[in-house]
């Protein structure tokens, strides 16, 4: 081929993440200017849903600005919202660079949740023990779950994507069985009225401890732990032996086999860790805010943190601020909703915020794409799209 | 128009190309390229990699946007913005890398981009009717997947030459295909030129096929049209020193450019299709160590079985030795357990029976990267399958095997992976951007050298070459020689993987031939001729 071939990366490889290497800056600059255009789209039609069902959409804006970064209080929720999905985010970065998709986090996290609450109700010891064996429970719970699919995966070839995302729909019933169950975690009845699907509240003295004071800037545990993984992770993965594997297992399976790299261990392992992450998430919203298992406890946390991982192209470092975003997010809707617009509402516009900055650095990938198809040559000798047209890879 | 005719004596060349370039960037890929096919001519395109062919043919069929110049068609000045609008002017092209999908059927395939209502019988008629006319019979209802590379490559023509274009263009088209294929191969384009009055284009960088089968040649070097005559007019070493740009040593250098050298000084040099029966190794190999093989065998294959997922031996009870210093050639057709071989000792598949031995110890090879910590390096036959990743950086891809050497108990040792890069970069001489560039952004004749410099960093005792030259243009070609013949002559036991003849006539001292599954002779090069390796290649014992 002619000319030095444009740098043309398979789709999967922004999902997969890159190794270190720096994409060219052209291609962020369009992101950044995709992403800007999405976002006024976003708020445009939600000003108009906003105005047609009689709201004001300027107190609509407000209200989104108040609750997640107006003031000390705003920043607080924007942070208890952001612990949970970046730990899932660093979950679903782990398995993503092995190329195993992930996409079950909402039922690991449940299951995460419900095996942490049982730790947290039944066992008994000093707080400190109990709550490190309780978290430490719940991300076991997570990767259980997970592994559940990796065992199906690497024995049998069921496809992950798939048991992934079924397993969340077996976790929720599980959790529902639990806490419908007297024997299991149900609520003891305080005598009046009929028990409800919930578990009893975690006690006082095993709720993860935050730093600060209404109305000031607090800082929960949860947060903490989310930031040192982090900072552990992205070192692990751009640094560390572990990462390089992963990465040469993600990005080509046979080349890592003939390197020595047993797919099963290596990607098994990526997709147990994932799930455990994920289930670290179950256990500190369980024991950090809700503090009761309940079926609705994952609140889109798991969906959430796997979209935060595709925003950031499974790189932790860039996770932090985009989960830090999609948790300010989370916070204003909140806000937004104790208002008094409908709830439903609220979800519309909180879908369109979170779709305007998913959709840019996809749209991205393939506008540029598109243009280096029309300018140059694609590196791979071409076919012409009238006998057989280019296959495009999708992401997941 | 007038002044056209004049040029050409009336005649109305059936394609003419004026003044094409195209530039990308600071790389000018064609400068002012003028270009004519007449009717009933096939006109050779010779050039290295990188020398502008591809991008010329890609101006032609729509696929790229010349900055500059005219297309004419019989004549009239045509604009080709898109395949289809190429198409409609009679331009068809056969691509070097198959466009066919392989789970479809052989009519489908044929049928598959044309607009309109789509009908079976009337496709699969068209199929015969014109596998009749050019003597490429192939069933149509047959799975391309089950289709051999030559039948592969006669469903290109026959899709090509249904839609009748009045320009044929044939890119490489027998990078893949045996010896006889070629023949035939070339064989129809004689008909279909002579008899049809089609003007074809026929690119290659192998001389012998050029000087055999083509009429008129032009050499483009470095984006410019260096070179236009007849072939008669011309010879093999005039055309390799135009395309090189200096003079070829064609001892040493010829077989990369699909030369042999014959007996007869009268015909100093023989092409291999018209004169390649009594064609004898290009260089007689040094060492002849093939006496003493038994005691010393450095990579020894017993008994390998494996049998594909569908049920079909791949591999058929193998047995294989090659000693230390020794360059073996396991020759045959392509699709008669090559690639399973080379898979198998990348340790990509686990035979169904049989063992490798290295160095007399056994190899457990159920075991990841077994094979590799035993000394086996390997440069696989499809480098991007399973030899490189193309997204991770040159010096990421140099170490990537060995990474416990480059790693403390859990971090990289960052310096010491860039000095090991920087090192293995000057001596291998890999032109790359830098060591961090993303392996895709090298050439392939540099991703290649990526690979076989990683195999030999580690110090193999064994290295297995499949296809080593497989799309390399001829400077990386003389490299990869040099380069392999060091590596037997510094002690490694080399088994080269070649479909090419001229490749395994001029590396190997001992020729081992694979027919469905199993090696059906083992041949010194010097009793090796290309009569009884045709016979054992077609699973007859000499």
């Amino acid at each position: 081929m002619t000319g030095p071939a444009p740098v043309r990366r398979p789709l999967a490889s922004y999902v997969v993440g890159s190794t270190g290497l720096r994409r060219p800056s052209a291609d962020a600059w369009r992101t950044a200017g995709i992403t800007v255009g999405c976002v006024a789209l976003a708020m445009a039609l939600a000003a108009l849903l906003v105005t047609i069902s009689d709201g004001s959409p300027s107190e609509v804006v407000d209200a989104l600005y108040t609750g997640s970064i107006a003031d000390a209080a705003g920043w607080s929720q924007t942070f208890v919202n952001a612990a949970p999905l970046l730990l899932v985010a660093l979950g679903a970065c782990i398995a993503n660079r092995a190329g195993v998709f992930n996409i079950g986090q909402e039922g690991q996290l449940l299951i995460g949740a419900m095996v942490g609450c049982f730790v947290a109700l039944r066992l008994q010891g000093p707080a400190w023990l109990v709550i490190t064996v309780a978290l430490v429970a719940a991300a076991a719970g997570g990767g259980a779950w997970s592994g559940i699919s990796a065992a199906m995966y690497y024995t049998r070839g069921v496809n992950v994507v798939v048991t992934t995302l079924l397993l969340t729909f077996v976790a929720a019933q599980v959790v529902q069985f639990a806490v419908l169950s007297p024997s299991l975690l149900q609520e003891q009845g305080m005598g009046n009225g009929p028990a409800r699907p919930q578990s009893d509240a975690v006690p006082e003295f095993l709720r993860l401890a935050s730093f600060g004071q209404y109305p000031d800037l607090t800082i929960g545990v949860g947060a903490i732990l989310a930031v040192v993984a982090t900072v552990v992770l992205a070192v692990l993965l751009g640094r560390s032996r572990w990462g390089f594997r992963l990465s040469m297992l993600g990005l080509n399976p046979l080349a890592a086999r003939h390197a020595g790299i047993r797919a099963s261990r290596l990607g098994g392992s990526a997709l147990v860790l994932s799930g455990a992450f994920a289930g670290l998430a179950g256990g500190v919203i369980l024991m950090g805010t809700v503090f009761r298992l309940q079926p609705a406890i994952s609140n889109n946390f798991g969906w959430d943190g796997l979209l935060v991982a595709l925003v950031a192209r499974s790189r932790p470092g860039l996770a932090l601020p985009v989960a830090v975003l999609f948790g300010g997010l989370r916070a204003g809707s909140s806000y937004l909703a104790s208002t008094g617009v409908p709830s439903y509402l609220v979800d519309v516009i909180q879908a369109l915020l979170v779709l305007a900055f998913v959709v840019p650095p996809v749209l991205s990938a393939l506008w540029g794409r598109r243009i280096r198809n029309r300018g140059a040559v694609p590196e791979s000798p071409a076919r012409p799209s009238a006998a057989a047209p280019a296959k495009e890879e999708v992401p997941v | 128009m007038s002044h056209d005719r004049a040029r050409t004596d009336g005649l109305v060349p059936a394609l003419e190309l004026r003044g094409i370039s195209k530039r990308y960037g600071p790389v000018v890929a064609c400068d002012a390229v003028d270009l004519t096919v007449q009717r009933g001519e096939v006109h050779g395109l010779l050039g290295e990699n990188g020398a502008g062919k591809s991008t010329l043919m890609k101006v032609l069929m729509g696929l790229v946007h010349a900055d500059a110049g005219e297309v004419h068609r019989d004549g009239r000045r045509v604009e080709i913005d898109t395949p289809l609008q190429a198409a409609e002017h009679g331009l068809g092209m056969v691509h070097q890398h198959f466009s066919l999908i392989e789970p479809l059927t052989v009519w489908e395939n044929v049928a598959l981009g044309e607009p309109g209502r789509i009908d079976k019988d009337a496709v699969c008629a068209d199929v015969e009717a014109v596998g009749k006319r050019y003597g490429l019979v192939v069933d149509p209802t047959r799975t391309v997947e089950r289709l051999s590379a030559g039948e592969r490559q006669r469903v290109e023509l026959i899709k090509a030459l249904r839609r009748d274009p009045r320009v044929l263009i044939l890119d490489e088209p027998t990078s893949v295909l045996t010896i006889a294929e070629s023949a035939a191969l070339f064989d129809v384009l004689r008909t279909a030129v002579a008899a049809e009055g089609r003007g074809v284009i026929l690119i290659s960088h192998k001389l012998a096929e050029i000087t055999a089968a083509t009429d008129v040649v032009s050499v483009l070097r470095r984006g410019r049209l260096a070179f236009s005559c007849r072939t008669a007019d011309t010879s093999a070493p005039e055309l390799a020193r135009q395309m090189v740009g200096r003079d070829v040593s064609l001892h040493a250098e010829g077989a990369a450019l699909g030369l042999v050298v014959t007996d007869d000084p009268a015909k100093h040099l023989s092409p291999v299709l018209a004169g390649g029966l009594d064609a004898v190794p290009a260089e007689p190999p040094a060492p002849q160590v093939s006496a003493d093989v038994q005691g010393t065998a450095a990579l020894a294959l017993h008994g390998l079985c494996v049998t594909g997922p569908d049920g079909r031996v791949l591999l058929d009870s193998l047995d294989l030795e090659v000693a230390t210093g020794e360059i073996v050639a396991l020759y045959g057709v392509e699709g008669n357990g090559q690639a399973t071989l080379g898979d198998l000792l990348s340790g990509l598949l686990e035979p169904d029976a049989g063992t490798v031995r290295v160095d007399g110890t056994d190899v457990v090879l159920d075991r990841p990267g077994a094979l590799h910590e035993a000394g086996v390096g390997v440069i696989p036959e499809d480098r991007h399958r399973s030899g490189v990743v193309l997204d991770m950086s040159v010096a990421e891809n140099l170490v990537m095997t060995d990474l416990r050497r480059y790693s403390g108990r859990l971090l990289m040792r960052r310096a010491q992976v860039r000095a090991q890069a920087q090192e293995l970069i000057e001596r291998f001489a890999i032109r790359t951007p830098s060591i961090d560039a993303p392996l895709r952004t090298l050439s392939g004749g540099n991703q290649q050298r990526v690979v076989l410099a990683r195999e030999l960093s580690a110090g193999p005792t064994v290295l297995v070459a499949a296809q080593p030259t497989h799309g390399l243009d001829v400077g990386a070609i003389e490299d990869m020689y040099a380069r392999l013949r060091e590596a037997a002559a510094s002690g490694v036991a080399v088994l080269l993987i070649s479909t090419e003849l001229e490749e395994v006539m001029a590396l190997a001292s001992r020729i081992a031939v694979i027919s469905s599954g199993r090696i059906t002779g083992v041949l010194d090069v010097a009793e090796a001729s290309p009569q009884r390796l045709g016979m054992l290649v077609g699973g007859e014992a000499a």
